[in-house]
């Protein structure tokens, strides 16, 4: 029943996904505009003869944002839709957790984040004649983005469940994302050393750090304590997801969908 | 409806949208600093403000350099969603039948009720970056740079109107709801060179930079960016060529976006 369930979930989003194949292009196009008309700017400051580099840096800074963003407006903002046509209350009656079904957005957060991260790559790597897929260190590369992956999965779920009891202004949500790529580029050596710590305790930050170091083989500083900080704050987020929905259900349960969601 | 009306309306309607969207408004006073500060920050990272000055070979200051850049892009994508994006808002919305049928013609209502829009807008985003130009420049040399930001925004104003129309005019004729502007916006204003020169980019790119009205009006706009006072001749020379431009897309959108009202009503595509 349960992997029926899964299944089900998983074709929905599926379905849907190649359904609005002209709008996921569209996505994956205006995605990659817009990072490369910023990436362009930025690197107006860089010399020649560090473009190469500079490039790379930025590449996977925008890879980190990327995930961390498209989880929070491609699965968190979903739950506007899923409100507004009533399936909150479908799913309840059917004993499915809508969450899951939110959850199952999975599918299609990651095909626009892959598709997107290939675009980019291949227009930075013709235009700077660079290549930004040369990685460091593959294995902390991977362990880094399954920590972003996850941080993200958790925030994004995290406020589908707030929407649910409680207006989420998408405006700032926005705003957040976006102040988040500014976080990310900061290299930790540059931090005080008295304030690296909380600087890295700092949702994203140390995961981040770990995927520099992991892809351009920037200095390993203090790479045990972003090791630590990363895999225990994506359990605490994972947990804070979890016990958000539980309370998000309850609540529904007892008063009804207050189908406020996004606005 | 006279068009005093209809630029009475949208400038109504946008006092309105404020008012009853305050984390909207909060925004729109966010944005153009988040913009500038992602910008100039990864700049400064990965960079200087030296290797700036080398690459885009003129004697500038990259912070104004960049308040001009975010200010007209922000303001061109304004009117490039506001005339061009509204069509689908309106087919959405299902209010489009309603514009079709009323007294003005459509290029007449999208264009007339988003002028105080857009004036208002570009307003708020003047005075929000004025601090920071007189900061840098002094007052006496500030308040000349935002009178050259002023009159980019608003000689720019004239020829994108028209080229937005156009795609109005496209878009109501396509039987295509996806939002095809979410992804021509962006590349409208990579060729027109809003954060990198149009005349760094390729030669085949630099041929459709030309074509389009937002180059010249970044162009225009970035004279304020230049050390020292601002000289005279290139002003009226993009003030001439965005006239001449204005002069053509706004006569094409005049007889195309009825075109395209006439080709929808008959195919029944709103």
């Amino acid at each position: 029943m349960i992997l029926t369930r899964i299944k089900a979930i998983l074709w929905l989003h599926t379905l849907r996904l190649w359904r609005y194949r002209w709008s996921f292009l569209n996505l994956v196009l205006a995605e990659a505009a817009w990072v490369f008309l910023f990436v362009l700017g930025a690197l107006l400051f860089v010399p020649k003869e560090y473009l190469g580099l500079a490039v790379k840096s930025a590449f996977w800074v925008i890879v980190a944002w990327n995930v961390i963003s498209e989880c929070s407006s491609l699965i968190g903002a979903w739950m506007n839709f899923f409100i507004s046509i009533g399936m909150i209350e479908e799913h309840i009656l059917r004993n499915i957790s809508p969450f899951k079904v939110i959850l199952g957005r999975v599918v299609t957060s990651f095909s626009v984040i892959f598709v997107t991260l290939f675009f980019i790559s291949a227009i930075l790597n013709g235009v700077f004649e660079t290549n930004v897929w040369s990685i460091n260190d593959p294995y902390l590369l991977t362990l880094s983005f399954i920590a972003l992956a996850l941080q993200g999965l958790a925030y994004g779920v995290t406020i589908a469940a707030i929407s649910v009891r409680t207006s989420v202004p998408h405006n700032m949500l926005e705003i957040i994302n976006f102040a988040v790529i500014g976080l990310l580029m900061i290299p930790l050596e540059k931090v005080p050393s008295l304030l690296a710590i909380p600087f890295l305790c700092i949702p994203y930050v140390a995961s981040a750090h770990l995927a520099k170091v992991g892809a351009s083989g920037a200095q390993s500083y203090m790479l045990l304590e972003a090791l630590v900080i990363s895999l225990a704050e994506t359990v605490i987020m994972l947990a804070i997801a979890a016990y958000m929905i539980k309370k998000s259900e309850e609540w529904i349960r007892r008063n009804g969908v207050r189908a406020v969601g996004f606005f | 409806m006279g068009l005093k009306t209809l630029l009475k309306s949208g400038f109504t309607l946008e006092i309105y949208f404020y008012k009853n969207n305050r984390a909207a408004f909060l925004a729109m006073f966010l944005w153009p600093y988040l913009m500038l500060t992602l910008i100039l920050g990864m700049g400064h990272l990965f960079g200087s403000p030296s290797a700036f000055r080398q690459n885009v070979r003129m004697d500038v200051d990259p912070v104004v350099y960049y308040v001009a850049s975010t200010l007209i892009a922000m303001s061109a994508l304004s009117v490039m969603w506001g005339v061009g994006g509204s069509i689908l808002w309106y087919k959405w919305s299902g209010t489009l039948p309603y514009m079709l049928l009323s007294p003005n013609r459509m290029s007449t209502t999208l264009v007339f009720s988003f002028i105080p829009r857009y004036m208002l807008g570009v307003l708020i985003q003047l005075a929000e970056f004025a601090p920071l130009i007189m900061l840098i420049e002094g007052v006496s040399n500030g308040l000349v740079k935002i009178g050259i930001l002023a009159l980019a925004a608003t000689v720019g104003m004239i020829p994108l109107l028209g080229f937005s129309a156009l795609f109005a005019s496209f878009l109501i004729t396509i039987e295509e709801e996806t939002n095809v502007l979410s992804w021509l916006n962006p590349l409208i204003l990579l060729f027109s060179g809003a954060f990198y020169p149009a005349y760094l980019l390729p030669y085949w790119a630099r041929l459709i930079s030309q074509i389009l009205p937002t180059t010249y009006t970044v162009e225009l706009a970035r004279l304020a960016a230049i050390v020292g006072a601002p000289p005279l001749a290139p002003i009226t020379f993009f003030i001439g060529v965005l006239l001449g431009i204005a002069l053509v897309y706004n006569s094409l959108a005049y007889l195309l976006v009825g075109y395209g009202e006439k080709k929808a009503m008959e195919k029944g595509a709103i």
